[in-house]
């Protein structure tokens, strides 16, 4: 039993490690500067967070009472689809009203965030849990989680590959901080999809060793 | 049904003919052969371009010696001794151009051995050559840097610092540059061969050719010898080609892909290659191209690596084929470098799946047998 | 830009998953075999080639006209899907083997095709160049799945360290190929179509 409890845990705990890379897929393609990842990372949240909240609220008081399964009919997926396109329709209305360089910038990955993994999955096509409160904590972790991933990525990409950090431009300060050494001859192939994927990758491998040190399981890098 | 789960179950007994997967990885003696064969055409290089191509050299099989104990360290294991890293190294340093800051093969080569080789567990697990995946990044990130070409001491003269490739490329941007050969484009251009290139060349033109009717190019023999500037690695073809021979000889590489490479590239070169300068069909000056750019240290040394070359001699062929395929169109149209690197790269990511479709169909009458 | 550029560009140039990564789970990380990884290769490239016509005549003959630009996003998502689904019952009807090997709801949400459909609609393409667009999108997509699950299948094989198996790897490999492909740039492109 306990065994199968900690096999789960692990499958889980991978699972959400794999949904998460893949939904920073195409995140991480715009986000070469700093300042991009921000604005993907408050969409994100915000369209996963609204999702939740929505997708719970409507599972509460629909006709079933259970929560979704993994084999959800045609209804519910389209139903999800629908819900996480409409929010992230309002989003990019915001954006665009917000902030319109950013608006351009972010581009075709703005309206992807429809379908993100992440926010599909809190709109419900995954989700087990009915709770409303369960559900957007949820949401707001992973959330957090992609964020923390997105700007962490793209600080790496962004300083090394352009020897610069782009932040919100203020008044008299354009938002471009300049690394002295690096901007001279940055590496600027890391500013390329291809960095973003292995960055990705690299990053997956990291979450899975700290999964097993938090388990007490011994590094296990060696094949 | 039951079709399906036979066909499952043979599946996964599948057994495909020798040699299997295992037998990818490379003895540790062949890398210190090769890294052996290649030292005559390094220091030819270092005597061109002194002590920066030197310290280019050293850097990169440096970096590359470190990365390799770092992983050592992280896997527990100790690999330096298998001389894998010591040729990723040196293979890094020839290709690139000796002006280069040292940043550009340290970062190339701990790119090659970190990413490119250890992350997937090392000699013989990883599918993309390190050396080639490393200079790529190296001519993305920095290609500024990576035309760096570095000042060259002739011993028969000046050597001009453009190699004769590259120089070739900007004289036919030029719009009036159209129907010569690439020597003689260079010559139009302006090009300087060495003072001893144009005497041997006379000297051949006046006693040997003239009775013949025939005249050799001036900067030919320059460039036969590779008297001229490049990567550190890949100038001379008679160095290159003698530690090619060697290797042959003692069957440390197939002789397959090479052999398919240039073949196809020369084929295509002189078919095609013509048609771009102004020249049309047939009139491609193939023989120029082979004795440029690293096409002849790309074939023999790095193409041929058993660990990322298909495993069936059909694949070797098609690999062959597919490699000069690519490099004649990247030479031609692309704009990393001479096309080399490039393509190996590029064709690395088509092995699996040709070895997969060559392994399946040989293993076709074993299945039908059982 | 010609039909001849747009090919090279969305097939190559752009590659839909290793330039824009887009569609990276469903082609890099998929669990299936070859099969399923030719079918889902198929299928999705001829989605992208429909989707990106039938976003043309959305955007163009209902959502402009009405002023309603700012439902672009529900109404391609929910167009992609629908067409999905109606994909899924052609293909039933052909092949139900076919059908089995390839998830149709995955095809469905796949970023790929909504992407195309954004990048074709957004720029202004005709109706001719959408589908020519899309077609090319899902040869390149086609393309990079199968080179993809090949190399996937070699490195099930072999010993690789143990936090890197699975996922990060197949990342780290499609970031490898990503280098490669970006040999094809705008430079090539343009002594292709100039020279």
């Amino acid at each position: 039993m306990a065994l199968d409890a900690g096999l789960g845990k692990r499958i889980a705990g991978e699972h959400r490690i794999s949904m998460l890379l893949l939904g920073l897929c195409p995140a991480v393609a715009v986000s070469v500067r700093v300042i991009d990842a921000l604005w993907m990372s408050a969409g994100v949240f915000s369209v996963a967070l609204l999702a939740a909240l929505c997708g719970a609220l409507v599972r509460r008081w629909g006709r079933s009472g259970e929560g979704a399964a993994a084999g959800a009919t045609v209804g519910k997926w389209m139903g999800a689809l629908a819900l996480s396109s409409c929010l992230t329709a309002c989003f990019e209305v915001v954006l665009l009203a917000v902030a319109p360089e950013a608006s351009a910038s972010l581009g075709i990955y703005a309206p992807l965030i429809a379908v993100n993994c992440l926010v599909l999955g809190s709109a419900g096509t995954g989700a087990r849990d009915s709770s409303i409160t369960r559900a957007v904590l949820d949401a707001a972790e992973q959330g957090l989680g992609f964020s923390a991933c997105l700007l962490l990525i793209a600080l790496l990409r962004e300083s090394l590959g352009a020897g610069t950090i782009t932040l919100f431009a203020v008044d008299g300060f354009n938002g471009v901080i300049a690394i002295p050494s690096l901007a001279r001859d940055p590496a600027r192939a890391l500013g390329a999809s291809g960095a973003g994927l292995l960055c990705l990758g690299y990053l997956g491998a990291s979450a899975r060793l700290l999964r097993w040190r938090g388990e007490g399981r011994e590094k296990e890098l060696s094949p | 049904m039951a079709e399906k789960s036979d066909q499952r179950a043979s599946e996964a007994l599948l057994v495909t003919p020798a040699p299997h997967v295992g037998i990818r990885s490379s003895s540790a003696r062949k890398s210190w052969l090769v890294a052996a064969s290649l030292l005559p055409a390094a220091a030819w290089g270092v005597m061109l371009f002194g002590v920066p191509a030197l310290l280019v050299l050293i850097v990169s099989i440096g970096a590359s010696l470190v990365s390799e104990v770092l992983s050592s360290l992280l896997f527990r294991r100790f690999t330096l001794n298998d001389g894998s890293a010591f040729l990723t190294g040196l293979l890094v340093g020839l290709l690139m151009p000796s002006g280069v800051p040292l940043y550009v093969p340290a970062a190339a080569s701990a790119f090659a051995i970190l990413v490119v080789k250890q992350s997937f567990g090392g000699l013989g697990r990883n599918w993309m050559n390190p050396a080639m995946a490393g200079v790529l990044f190296a001519m993305l990130s920095w290609s500024g840097a990576m035309s760096n070409w570095g000042a060259a001491q002739g011993i028969l003269g000046n050597v001009t610092s453009l190699p004769p490739l590259e120089a070739l490329r900007a004289a036919l941007a030029a719009p009036e540059v159209t129907g010569r050969a690439p020597l003689a484009v260079l010559a139009g251009a302006g090009y300087r061969f060495s003072n001893g290139d144009a005497s041997i060349i006379a000297w051949i033109n006046s006693r040997l050719l003239a009775p013949l009717g025939a005249a050799l190019q001036p900067g030919s023999f320059d460039v036969l010898v590779g008297h001229v500037s490049g990567r550190i690695g890949e100038i001379s073809a008679p160095l290159l080609l003698l530690g090619a021979g060697f290797l042959l000889h003692r069957r440390i590489v197939r002789w397959q892909v090479p052999v398919s490479y240039l073949a196809s590239f020369l084929m295509l070169a002189w078919i095609f290659g013509g048609l771009g300068a102004g020249r049309g069909w047939l009139a491609g000056g193939p023989v120029f191209h082979v004795l440029s750019g690293s096409l002849i240290l790309g074939a023999f040394f790095i193409a041929s690596d058993p660990v990322t070359s298909p495993l069936s001699e059909k694949g070797r062929w098609i690999y062959g084929l597919e490699l000069g395929a690519l490099t004649f169109f990247m030479r031609y149209f692309g704009t990393l470098g001479d096309g080399v690197a490039v393509s190996i790269v590029l064709a690395n990511c088509t092995v699996p799946l040709l070895d997969r479709w060559l392994q399946h169909r040989e293993a076709a009458p074993l299945r039908e047998a059982s | 830009m010609s039909w001849g550029g747009i090919i090279i560009t969305f097939a190559l140039v752009d590659n839909v998953i290793l330039s824009r990564l887009l569609g990276v789970r469903h082609s890099v990380c998929m669990p299936g075999s070859m099969r399923a990884a030719v079918g889902t290769g198929i299928s999705t490239a001829l989605l992208m080639a429909v989707s990106a016509v039938v976003g043309w005549a959305l955007g163009t003959l209902a959502l402009v006209p009405l002023g309603f630009s700012f439902l672009q996003t529900p109404a391609f998502v929910l167009a992609v899907a629908g067409l999905a689904l109606l994909l899924r019952q052609a293909a039933a009807r052909v092949s139900p083997a076919f059908v089995k090997d390839v998830s149709f709801p995955e095809v469905a949400v796949n970023c790929a095709t909504l992407g195309v459909v954004l990048i074709t609609t957004r720029g202004g393409y005709t109706a001719g160049e959408s589908l020519v667009a899309g077609s090319a999108a899902g040869l390149g997509y086609f393309l990079v799945t199968v080179m993809m699950t090949a190399i996937r299948e070699r490195l099930e094989v072999e010993q690789v360290p143990r936090a890197l198996r699975g996922l990060p790897l197949h990342l780290i490999s499609a970031g490898l190929l990503a280098y490669a492909f970006m040999a094809f740039d705008r430079a090539f492109l343009a002594r292709v179509l100039g020279g």
